[in-house]
């Protein structure tokens, strides 16, 4: 009703009858009304551009809010923001943001200024924490006017029909699009009833439809939107991930606590956890006791926005000479045979070996993740593997770590330094 | 989808090649004219090149006598390559390889078909370097990404770097594009640091509106000590043009094939690392799907 009652002044206004009515209207009612009228310098238009929403019905009249008159007088371009400033005083969160969204939609009925409060809305975005939630896109989408800018006609078709509100609705959907997030029914509802069917922002919807569950699931290593807070878990699942292996391992040779001594003094020991696989195990099993084994890291591995480091228990690689060849005996298992050598009649086609000297280094041996990366921590990691690998106890162990993180392959060993490393090798026992 | 838009931009820089093929070229040796090699991208604010195109142009005899004793010293080898056969090899040894190693990284020679960018030429703060690995056996691309964006007022995103091949010149550097229509799959062996990275493939444009388009899909590196071999399909690689997916999507035409490249622009900041051994090209005879990606009706009748 009371939109009517609106709809109907403006028609008496346009027409000139203004002064009889000034009377015995509110101001607040009257004031956007004529910020209308003096814009719209036209008799028609008026009715035009109040058309109201039935379907989400968030679309109101304008109430008579005291705080109406004041605002609507205030021009400046910063009101916008100032908005979000006001409802988030005390804090910067979904509801705060909604509130003031609804505050922008209940304002003015014509929504004026939408465009620039949807562009100030998506900047704020990060700051309320709202960037992800598909419900704040969607009731962002809801401040457009519905059904004034779809075009009625072939020539408003043909032409880019209120391109300023369709760059907006595009921005509002590329934005969405960067944060990763999909669009709903809903997006499609308020696009189709805001634009139309054929519009820019409906093809970019249409675009983000087609392209994102092509997407979704490509990456052969997920990894999970909410990682685990507690290190261990991460570690565990960090270590499951590089380790490329399902028979691995996962060992948790410390949890963190700290320890309070006799005199007083606290110590912390943090965590420790340790992947190892049979294979290495194996590996390690047949490795030459005179040649070291280094602990070597941190390396970095980025889960998504986490980065994370690791330690590398490695060997250096054998030189030439000193490589064999392993010969199963043939009679080691009477069931099957250990090694097949048949030639089988293999096609010119199956053939996709690469005519190239491949990358060799040292094997690895095991890894760990620990909450310090000091030598004492790590070495205690390397008494933990020596419950699994009794080898370990007779095999020196050099630790070569940096200070800082490091990529995996600054660990060439500059030779001058080599006999500074070598002297404080352990022996562990 | 997202890495794509503000990535994209750095990876126009053959735009000058146009010119190339026309009578120019033979005077090549003799002048040494300063082509803008990496961009043409101008930065919002600054004032355009006014030198006079004359003042750009480096006449040295020294240069040129060396000039014309590379290029014909290619041209030498081009003919003989030209009579051995398609690419320098046997007829039947070309047609029936199953694999080929098209990039390796075992000399400062191979870095020097390489070329490394960043969003530092749009003004942004990341870094990048490119060297050979231990024991010159792989190259390391590594360095830092900053998605702080440059305060120039138009630039809307930042935080890329990349790495891209050169294009493969021959005598009086005519460009011959690389002929893979007899592979269909990618095949790389990397190791990374757990970061996804994006695979750009431009190939040689043949009208100007083209020279923008590129075909790219994304490669995901597990992190860790182990190298692992990648293989992508040529099927997958999306077409986009200025950094925007198109909607006409069609499979990657093989036979003209220009440049290759690694772009990560993932917006988290921090240090990035990747390994590469080798890139190489595999025909899976298996494999036969041509383009990964469906099209619909534009504005279907219902």
């Amino acid at each position: 009703m009371k939109c009517m009652r609106t709809l109907l002044l403006a028609r008496e206004l346009s027409v000139g009858r203004c002064t009889v009515l000034m009377k015995d209207l509110s101001k607040s009612d009257l004031l956007p009304l004529q910020k209308g009228v003096c814009l719209q310098n036209s008799r028609l238009v008026s009715v035009r551009s109040i058309h109201i929403s039935t379907c989400l019905g968030t679309t109101t009249a304008p109430k008579d809010n005291p705080d109406n008159s004041k605002e609507s007088t205030n021009r400046s371009l910063v009101t916008v923001e100032e908005l979000f400033e006001r409802t988030s005083v005390d804090a910067k969160n979904r509801a705060s943001f909604q509130q003031a969204v609804n505050i922008f939609s209940q304002r003015d009925i014509r929504r004026r200024g939408h465009v620039e409060f949807i562009y100030a809305a998506l900047k704020k975005m990060p700051e309320f924490g709202v960037e992800k939630d598909i419900d704040v896109y969607n009731k962002i989408l809801d401040v457009f006017p519905k059904e004034v800018f779809v075009p009625h006609n072939f020539i408003q078709r043909m032409f880019n029909h209120y391109p300023r509100q369709q760059e907006c609705a595009i921005e509002v959907l590329e934005q969405m699009e960067n944060y990763g997030v999909m669009p709903n029914k809903e997006t499609k509802l308020l696009l189709l009833q805001i634009f139309g069917n054929k519009s820019h922002p409906m093809r970019k919807y249409q675009r983000l439809m087609y392209w994102f569950p092509k997407f979704k699931h490509i990456n052969p290593y997920p990894v999970p939107d909410l990682l685990p807070r507690d290190p261990v878990d991460l570690a565990r699942l960090s270590l499951q991930r590089i380790a490329a292996d399902l028979d691995a391992r996962v060992t948790v040779y410390q949890l963190s606590h700290v320890e309070i001594t006799d005199s007083g003094k606290s110590i912390d020991h943090p965590h420790i956890v340790g992947i190892q696989s049979p294979d290495q195990q194996s590996l390690l099993a047949h490795h030459n006791v005179d040649r070291p084994v280094f602990v070597e890291g941190p390396f970095r591995l980025w889960l998504k926005k986490t980065c994370v480091y690791y330690y590398v228990l490695r060997a250096e690689l054998l030189p030439p000479e000193e490589r064999k060849e392993e010969i199963i005996d043939p009679e080691r298992n009477f069931y099957y045979p250990m090694h097949l050598d048949i030639d089988l009649e293999r096609d010119m086609w199956d053939d996709l070996e690469f005519d190239i000297d491949e990358v060799e280094e040292g094997p690895v041996f095991a890894m760990c993740m620990a909450g310090a990366g000091d030598q004492a921590t790590l070495a205690k990691w390397i008494v933990g593997l020596q419950e699994t690998n009794p080898i370990l106890r007779q095999i020196p162990v050099v630790f070569r770590l940096t200070p800082g993180p490091r990529e995996l392959q600054s660990s060439i060993d500059s030779d001058d330094n080599r006999e500074e490393e070598m002297s404080q090798a352990q022996r562990l026992k | 989808m997202p890495l794509l838009r503000k990535v994209l931009d750095n990876v126009y820089f053959l735009k000058k090649w146009h010119c190339q093929n026309g009578l120019f070229s033979l005077f090549r040796p003799l002048v040494g004219c300063n082509l803008k090699w990496h961009s043409n991208y101008k930065r919002p604010g600054t004032p355009p090149d006014k030198t006079p195109p004359w003042k750009k142009i480096h006449f040295s005899f020294q240069k040129g006598i060396e000039g014309i004793k590379t290029h014909f010293g290619k041209l030498s080898k081009e003919i003989v390559d030209h009579v051995k056969g398609p690419e320098g090899r046997p007829l039947l040894d070309y047609m029936l390889s199953q694999t080929t190693v098209i990039w390796e990284f075992r000399s400062e020679e191979d870095l020097k078909n390489w070329v490394i960018s960043s969003d530092a030429e749009i003004g942004g703060k990341s870094e990048v370097n490119l060297k050979l690995g231990k024991n010159n056996q792989s190259a390391v691309l590594f360095g830092t990404l900053n998605t702080t964006v440059p305060r120039d007022g138009e630039t809307r995103y930042s935080g890329y770097c990349s790495m891209r091949s050169k294009p493969r010149l021959v005598a009086f550097d005519r460009k011959n594009p690389y002929d893979w229509s007899n592979f269909n799959i990618l095949h790389l062996r990397v190791r990374g640091d757990g970061r996804p990275w994006m695979i750009n493939i431009y190939t040689d444009p043949y009208f100007s509106h083209q020279k923008d388009d590129l075909y790219s899909y994304f490669m995901f590196t597990r992190g860790g000590p182990y190298w692992e071999e990648i293989k992508i399909p040529f099927s997958k690689f999306f077409f986009s043009s200025r950094g925007r997916i198109q909607d006409h999507q069609h499979e990657l035409w093989l036979d003209k094939i220009s440049t290759l490249g690694f772009t990560v622009g993932d917006k988290v900041d921090g240090p990035f690392q990747l390994e590469i051994d080798y890139i190489g090209l595999i025909k899976d005879r298996a494999h036969t799907e041509e383009c990964a990606y469906e099209l619909y009706d534009r504005n279907p009748k219902k």
